[in-house]
């Protein structure tokens, strides 16, 4: 174990700030769990689908400083892929009588669909990954919005097999706050650990200087496919347990909204770090919910994803813009938060021993 | 033959729309390195504000409506720009990208709660634009005609104004080295407000050509247009004018292609296989059919 | 006509210019000496408002310019022929001349001073069409400069005209300098080729890690050996100079 970590280029601090994460992560849930109403239970299920989708897009978005605007994408899939898997053959038959390659016969045990779905996602991702990560800048997002259409092309035109842009309904709910806290506390140590790694590192010192580092001798290229093809992972995770948090999805779901919810998240928070992918998360879900209960909204939306229409968006936009005029770093910046405490901690101590030397000097 | 007259022209009036807002996002983008995600509102700002017009102040004949869409578009491009765009000026591209994305969900927003609902509401273009000629046995519609005579008025123009006049010289200079265009006492403020009332311009002929089509205004109305027109401008390489306009034709004229061989059952599917098929081109040529290699790198310096 | 006092530039950490203070007058032509890093670029684009000071003052004909922005602070008649030339490598050289007089709206002044570029500058007129980026390295220069000369400056600071110059351009240049002082210009002149830099100026400075190191009149300098030596340094292409 030790050995594999060093060859990633993790250190112990590594190790010991993504486990803090995670169970500041866990204690969020248990927190929520101990005094929480049921409507509030269900505000917290969407939070953690979100904080995975954040830390699937901080390992792309973070590490390599371009603006990713297709990561839903694979979340979409996945959720898609899973909820096909497991809908009961009952609903198969008036929903999708019709689905290609006789899945409307097909029905899987919730754990290996779920394993399937990430796999099929994932797998996606490193495909679509081959392509994208030739292009650099303006062009690598641009593709990345035009991944997420594609992709929202066929869910919604495909009716044979998605219902196409009407819900698909009836997937069995699996997750709960626990499993839900769980799995984000898992994720945010893959996204902390990639972070840390060597080839995040790596990532991170390039920059938007692609043709720099790739003069340094680094691979530019083959670093972003593999941050790419990881973050696909871990937002295909999302993806599954959304589907198994609401038991609906839609093609629609899977598109601006979210994108821009999770975005929105990670730029408050600061997306050079992951501790910033947690902080954004939380601020924006409590904010959200705040507006919602100043715009008079009862809290109805039963576990989905909340919309952000009208006041809410407008106010989130503001931050956006707010935020890359005035912080563009976000609140938590470039360090992780145990960094911080850590380097403060030093200041602190170096600062008191200067002082006593000085003191004993005269 | 007709009906091959009659496909061309399709081609090139919505490639035209395209070029239009393609060359808007390629002149902000290569004068002050900004990716304005925003500018799909230009477009539904000014259908709003044919709508406001409309509403508000009834107007006898719907032709007053069609200079007001365009003046709304360049006044909205420069609030942009002194609002939104001037604090992250200097600040990496990726800063402005989000700071244009932020600003485009503030709009979206900010018309869903006050007009309320996201049903489209209805607005009228003279009926001339919907009107058809016949010129021996082809049918045109004369929006198209217009559409495509427009964007090659408006392309000569600027060809124009960026080789004969002070301001067009220095936003081309502008592009690779702004320090050297403010020493000689040109000021930056003035190059890249010239910058955005053109892309607004541009933005504000598409917008009534869009609204002449369909006829009605939402909130979201801006947003297909512009995601194509940025298809457009990376295909022909991005910041590159010249892209920008042979990008918006040659997307054009695949839409128009992919909507005559794809068969009826698979016709949903027409976007996914123009951008599949855009993908294929940037396999070839990741720096676009214009664009030159390293670009990017070019005004870091 | 420029007062510069105790102006200091910084890049985050790194202090480029410390406290300098150097006075032009009218008329003069003063060096700007000093080895590679030494801070002279970045001095003159604090002056010029491109990098912001982060101390001191800077004041132009009893105008204090050091918050002013780089095109007012040219509409003013100050202006920098920046280091590396910078022409703009699109545009013909026509154009470019036509964009170094931007601020003028007298169009036969402009058309004179056109005609005066192209008379001390025979190439230019011979590309004069011709996109800038075609010229040789010295053939930019030499445009770099007429370019800086359209918008008529009462005060033209040059940073290493001479750079990467023929031994004879760079003659032509230093001529030119000469010349340009007598019709009234002030200059300030930034150069590494200390020797002929100091036979035009009247004054020099020389800087070195972004401090002040000495000013003096050139005559001083170059009739010291050791004042040479020691600010200058050997292998510097000074003693080069002098061994020819
Ligand atoms: N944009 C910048 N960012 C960070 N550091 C800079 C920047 N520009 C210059 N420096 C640093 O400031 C110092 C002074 O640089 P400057 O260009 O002013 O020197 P110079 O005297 O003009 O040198 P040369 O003779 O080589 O042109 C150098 O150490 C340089 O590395
Ligand atoms: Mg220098």
């Amino acid at each position: 174990m030790t050995a594999l970590l060093s060859q990633l280029g993790l250190g112990r601090q590594s190790l010991f700030g993504s486990l803090m994460l995670a169970a500041l992560v866990v204690l969020i849930g248990l927190i929520v769990m101990a005094v929480a109403e049921k409507a509030q239970i269900r505000v917290a299920n969407v939070f953690f689908v979100n904080l995975i989708l954040v830390f699937g897009l901080q390992i792309t978005m973070g590490n390599s400083n371009v603006a990713n605007l297709g990561h839903i994408t694979f979340t979409g899939v996945a959720a898609y892929v899973v909820g096909i898997l497991v809908l009961p053959l009952a609903i198969k038959a008036t929903g999708i009588p019709n689905a290609p390659f006789g899945l409307a016969e097909v029905l899987i045990h919730f754990v290996p669909a779920a394993m399937i779905a990430v796999v099929f996602s994932t797998a996606l991702a490193f495909i679509t990954g081959l392509v994208l990560t030739r292009q650099t800048g303006i062009a690598y997002t641009i593709a990345t919005l035009a991944l997420l259409v594609i992709v929202h092309t066929v869910l919604t035109n495909w009716v044979d097999l998605t219902r196409g842009p009407i819900a698909m309904y009836g997937i069995p709910i699996r997750a709960n706050t626990v499993s839900l806290m769980l799995i984000a506390g898992a994720c945010a140590i893959v996204a902390r650990l990639f972070r840390d790694s060597r080839w995040g590192l790596q990532l991170r010192a390039s920059g938007e200087d692609v043709l720099g580092a790739e003069a340094s001798g680094v691979s530019v290229r083959t670093l972003r496919l593999v941050a790419w093809t990881l973050s696909g992972f871990v937002l295909s995770i999302g993806g599954v347990m959304y589907a198994y948090m609401v038991g609906t999805i839609n093609p629609k779901s899977f598109y601006f909204d979210a994108v821009f919810l999770t975005l929105a998240m990670l730029i408050l928070g600061g997306m050079r770090s992951v501790s910033g992918a947690v902080v954004g998360a939380v601020i924006v879900t409590l904010g959200t919910e705040l507006m919602r209960w100043l715009e008079g909204a009862p809290v109805i939306f039963g576990g989905k994803m909340p919309q952000i229409f009208g006041l809410t968006g407008f106010f989130l936009g503001v931050v956006i813009v707010l935020f890359m005029a005035l912080r563009p770093d976000g609140l938590v910046g470039d360090e992780e938060l145990d960094e911080m405490a850590r380097r403060l901690w030093r200041e602190r101590r170096t600062k008191g021993a200067k002082e006593q030397a000085q003191e004993s000097e005269t | 033959m007709d009906y091959v007259i009659q496909q061309v022209l399709n081609a090139a009036s919505i490639g035209g729309e395209y070029a239009l807002l393609a060359l808007g996002l390629a002149i902000v983008f290569s004068v002050m390195g900004l990716v304005n995600f925003a500018h799909g509102e230009l477009i539904t700002i000014s259908g709003f504000t044919m709508y406001a017009i409309f509403i508000f102040a009834a107007p006898t004949s719907a032709w007053g409506l069609l200079p007001v869409g365009i003046i709304a578009a360049i006044a909205a491009a420069v609030v942009f720009e002194r609002v939104a765009f001037r604090p992250v000026r200097n600040a990496p591209a990726t800063t402005g990208l989000l700071t244009a994305f932020g600003l485009s969900i503030v709009v979206k927003n900010f018309f869903v709660s006050v007009v309320g609902a996201t049903r489209p509401r209805a607005v009228p273009t003279p009926d001339w634009l919907s009107s058809h000629i016949e010129i021996g046995a082809v049918h045109i519609q004369t929006l198209q005609l217009l559409e495509a005579a427009v964007t090659a008025v408006a392309l000569m123009a600027l060809l124009a104004l960026l080789r004969g006049t002070n301001i067009g010289l220095a936003m081309r200079a502008a592009a690779k080295d702004f320090n050297t265009v403010r020493l000689m006492g040109i000021r930056a403020n003035q190059v890249v407000l010239a910058a955005f009332v053109i892309s607004g311009l541009l933005a504000g002929l598409a917008a009534v050509f869009i609204m002449a089509r369909r006829g009605a205004v939402d909130p979201f109305m801006g947003f297909t247009p512009v995601l194509k027109a940025f298809v457009a401008a990376v295909l022909g390489g991005f910041g590159s004018l010249g892209g920008a306009v042979v990008g918006g034709l040659a997307l054009g004229a695949a839409e128009v292609l992919f909507q005559i061989i794809l068969p009826e059952s698979i016709a949903g599917y027409r976007d996914a296989f123009v951008f599949l098929f855009v993908g294929g081109v940037l396999i070839l040529r990741p720096q676009g059919l214009f664009g030159r290699k390293h670009q990017f790198g070019d005004k870091e310096g | 006509m420029l007062v510069i006092d105790q102006l200091s530039v910084s890049y985050g950490a790194i202090k480029a210019v410390r406290e300098v203070s150097l006075r032009v007058e009218k008329g003069e032509i003063v060096a700007l000496l000093g080895p590679n890093g030494a801070g002279k670029t970045s001095l003159i684009s604090a002056i010029i408002g491109l990098v912001p000071a982060s101390g001191g003052r800077v004041v132009l004909d009893g105008v204090d310019i050091t918050r002013r922005r780089t095109e007012d602070i040219v509409r003013l008649g100050a202006t920098v022929t920046p280091e590396g030339r910078h022409i703009f490598a699109d545009l013909s050289v026509g154009q470019n001349l036509r964009l170094g007089a931007a601020t003028r709206r007298d169009r036969d002044g402009i058309a004179a001073d056109t005609e005066r570029m192209l008379a001390m500058f025979p190439i230019l007129r011979e590309r004069f069409a011709s996109r800038a980026q075609t010229l040789s390295g010295g053939e930019q220069q030499q445009l770099a400069i007429a370019r800086s000369m359209m918008s008529r400056p009462k005060l033209l600071m040059l940073d290493e005209p001479s750079l990467g110059l023929a031994p004879k351009l760079v003659e032509q240049i230093f001529g030119l300098i000469t010349e340009l002082r007598t019709q009234g210009l002030t200059l300030l002149v930034v150069e590494q080729n200390a020797y002929d830099a100091l036979a035009m100026a009247d004054r020099a400075y020389i800087m070195n890690s972004g401090r002040l190191q000495f000013s003096g009149r050139s005559e001083e300098l170059l009739a010291s050996d050791d004042l040479m030596e020691l600010y200058l340094g050997t292998g510097t292409g000074v003693h080069a100079g002098a061994a020819s």
